[in-house]
């Protein structure tokens, strides 16, 4: 089993005529994604890479049964794409754009909330489930399919976390970007949860980095975990960051630096990986 | 992205929260003609896009002429925190009664914004914050939620008034909250909210940060003149030509150049040469899909920094793909050629091409390589950044042993 993604997904891709769009869509399909449609509002009728376009994400929906989506529009269309496809029924939204206007990404979060949808990203580098399929922008070189679970803020980390993890002969049952930007639409500790289900996932990795608040909620869940969790973050040597003025602060407390970040984890329970060699090492000694 | 306290002010007027009269100056003589205007004695302020102002000398009080001369021409020669300051807010003296804080901001943990209040205002308000936590009134507002009038009054009620004041705060933080929504604000701060000896609520201060990413449907903003700009303060030359050729990029103290793929491991790179005994010279990301003449730029940071004896690079590909990313550095080959050892390792989205782009180049003119190590996806990149410290330490020993001889 997989989580988010697997061989029965029927994927959207909104934005699929644009240059991003449809490079990653061939690639997509090349990996054996069920990629079953594309939006492109004006576009309807085209085909790209074979994959048929049609205006909305309803009409996506309606005629080809989709229930997944990965966005490649520019970011001021994310929070019109991103509703669009929640309100047409989608239950999996990818958002791959970067710089979402903050008060769009909660927009989008608080309707994903009311709908029971989860949207991923922004600026995330997808969701792969190794061999059954890839939404998004991952590369495809890293990934095999396994037994470990990965989620994490960092596109480029992921890929080096999945390389460890393939050479090493783990392998992963799905790997999730939660992406880069400020405010994300999905969380580690609800990622965590699905894992945690997941009776093919035997341990998960969050990978995580200096800034930000996301890691310190996870700690609560991996105290909760029936499976190992490894952590590691990145920023632990980085020069230290602006702050948010005092209403950040007072609102943040101590959150975003690596050495709270990496307390709070390993207070819960979970095992800190330093690079990406230690995590098959951690796996082995857990005996996962 | 901070804003000026005169430029939030502009704004808290354009929403009719009340600021004490002023005038900018860009040189003594017109902080004198403003002085003259608003009436002695004046409060000198530095405009400066960092905290920490107060406690640098960076505001005055002016009771004469004389005062205004000397204290600006003080100012106008002063640094805080690296930033120069070129502009002086010349305003009123307040005649205070009480300073008050109110504060808004976005959780990102509840999802919300959150609407702050507390009645000791100042300077030390965020260790009133962790000393006194009761002392700090809260109120969440989902961000498509209405803000109604008695949430400020439970606000104002918190800052400790009363009676025929509540009327005036309650105002106040409705309006707050109106610029913090209207202009996409990330942080609105009034940071003292000063209550006057004859009852009026006043924004001594005036703290804005705007969401950066939202700027593109607030031409509002760009016609008060407030563009993208840069907030962390003096950039080294090397950090301005970055940022001229948009990469984001800081100088760090050690020797080893980083030539990185995305943020994420541009942060974790600095890790490694740490755990591993080396000493980054900078931190660098080439953002998502960056063309071959940005790259070409990175590299080109690094050759040019004397500072730099070898450099550690790394591409995995994602939406940047390794075939722009060869192409970037056979541009920077041909164009400049690299003195500096290299090691670096590509791998991800297009890697064939890529190592096929390099194969190329090198068959053309072998000479351009000589320098560069490139490891593929069976070198973990751990090693590659040992075997980075390892030239560094071959070139700084190869150096001393040249000038012994």
């Amino acid at each position: 089993m997989a989580i988010l993604v697997d061989e029965n997904s029927r994927v959207i891709v909104q934005g699929i005529t644009g240059g991003a769009g449809s490079f990653h869509t061939k690639r997509m399909l090349e990996y054996g994604t069920k990629i079953v449609s594309g939006t492109s509002p004006g576009k309807a009728g085209q085909k790209i890479e074979g994959v048929p376009v049609f205006d909305t994400v309803a009409e996506c929906v309606a005629a080809t049964r989709a229930n997944v989506s990965v966005i490649f529009l520019p970011a001021q269309f994310v929070l019109d794409g991103a509703i669009e496809a929640i309100r047409a029924g989608i239950r999996v939204v990818v958002v791959v754009p970067e710089h979402i206007p903050l008060a769009d990404m909660m927009k989008v979060r608080q309707e994903a909330k009311e709908k029971g949808a989860l949207v991923i990203g922004g600026n995330t580098a997808g969701i792969i489930s190794p061999g059954k399929a890839n939404v998004g922008i991952m590369p495809d070189i890293a990934f095999k399919p396994g037994r470990v679970g990965t989620v994490s803020r960092s596109g480029s980390l992921t890929y080096y976390v999945a390389d460890t993890l393939s050479s090493s002969g783990f392998g992963e049952t799905t790997c999730v970007g939660l992406g880069g930007d400020p405010i994300l639409g999905t969380t580690f500790e609800e990622i965590l949860d699905l894992f945690d289900k997941d009776p093919d996932t035997h341990a998960v990795v969050l990978v995580g980095e200096i800034g930000g608040v996301y890691e310190e909620m996870a700690p609560p869940r991996i105290a909760e975990m029936t499976k190992p969790v490894l952590a590691m973050i990145a920023g632990v040597h980085a020069p230290r960051g602006k702050r948010m003025g005092h209403a950040g602060a007072i609102i943040e407390g101590t959150m975003g630096t690596a050495g709270e970040k990496l307390k709070a984890l390993e207070d819960s329970g979970a095992h800190i990986a330093r690079t990406f060699l230690d995590i098959p090492v951690i796996l082995n000694k857990l005996g996962v | 992205m901070r804003l000026y306290e005169y430029e939030g002010k502009e704004l808290f007027k354009r929403e009719s929260i009340l600021t004490p009269s002023s005038r900018l100056a860009c040189d003594v003589e017109s902080a004198l003609s403003a002085s003259e205007v608003i009436g002695l004695p004046v409060v000198l302020k530095a405009q400066v896009l960092t905290g920490g102002r107060g406690k640098a000398g960076g505001v005055k009080i002016a009771r004469t002429r004389e005062d205004v001369k000397r204290y600006s021409e003080e100012l106008f020669s002063l640094k805080i925190s690296g930033f120069p300051v070129e502009k002086l807010l010349v305003e009123e003296c307040l005649n205070i009664e009480k300073e008050l804080y109110v504060g808004i901001s976005i959780d990102r943990v509840r999802y919300c914004l959150a609407l702050i209040g507390c009645a000791e205002g100042g300077i030390e308000i965020e260790e009133t914050a962790r000393r006194f936590p009761e002392k700090i009134k809260r109120v969440d507002l989902k961000v498509t939620e209405e803000m109604f009038p008695h949430q400020a009054l439970f606000l104002a009620k918190g800052l400790g008034l009363a009676g025929s004041h509540l009327r005036p705060a309650t105002d106040t933080i409705l309006r707050l909250v109106r610029v913090f929504r209207r202009y996409e604000a990330k942080l609105a701060e009034i940071n003292p909210l000063v209550l006057t000896t004859n009852g009026k609520l006043v924004a001594a201060d005036a703290r804005m940060s705007i969401d950066e990413d939202a700027l593109f449907r607030h031409s509002e903003l760009s016609e008060m003149g407030i563009e993208k700009r840069h907030e962390e303060g003096e950039l080294t030359e090397r950090e301005k030509r970055a940022r001229e050729n948009g990469i984001p990029y800081l100088d760090l103290d050690g020797d080893i150049g980083m030539f990185p793929g995305g943020a994420g491991f541009g942060i974790m790179g600095i890790d490694f040469l740490n755990f591993y005994g080396g000493k980054p010279a900078n931190f660098m990301d080439s953002g998502g899909g960056p063309t071959p003449e940005r790259l070409a730029k990175m590299l080109e940071l690094l050759e040019d920094n004397p500072k730099v004896v070898a450099i550690f690079g790394a591409r995995f590909g994602g939406i940047s793909k390794c075939d722009d990313f060869a192409r970037g550095v056979v541009m920077f080959l041909k164009e400049k050629g690299l003195t500096k050892p290299m090691a670096m390792r590509m791998t991800g989205n297009m890697w064939q091409e890529g190592v096929r782009i390099f194969e190329e180049a090198k068959k053309e003119n072998p000479g351009l390589f000589t320098n560069i190590e490139i490891y593929g996806i069976e070198t973990p990149i751990e090693d590659v950044a040992k075997r980075a410290i390892e030239l560094a330490r071959k070139r700084k020993e190869g150096a001393r042993g040249g000038h012994s001889c």
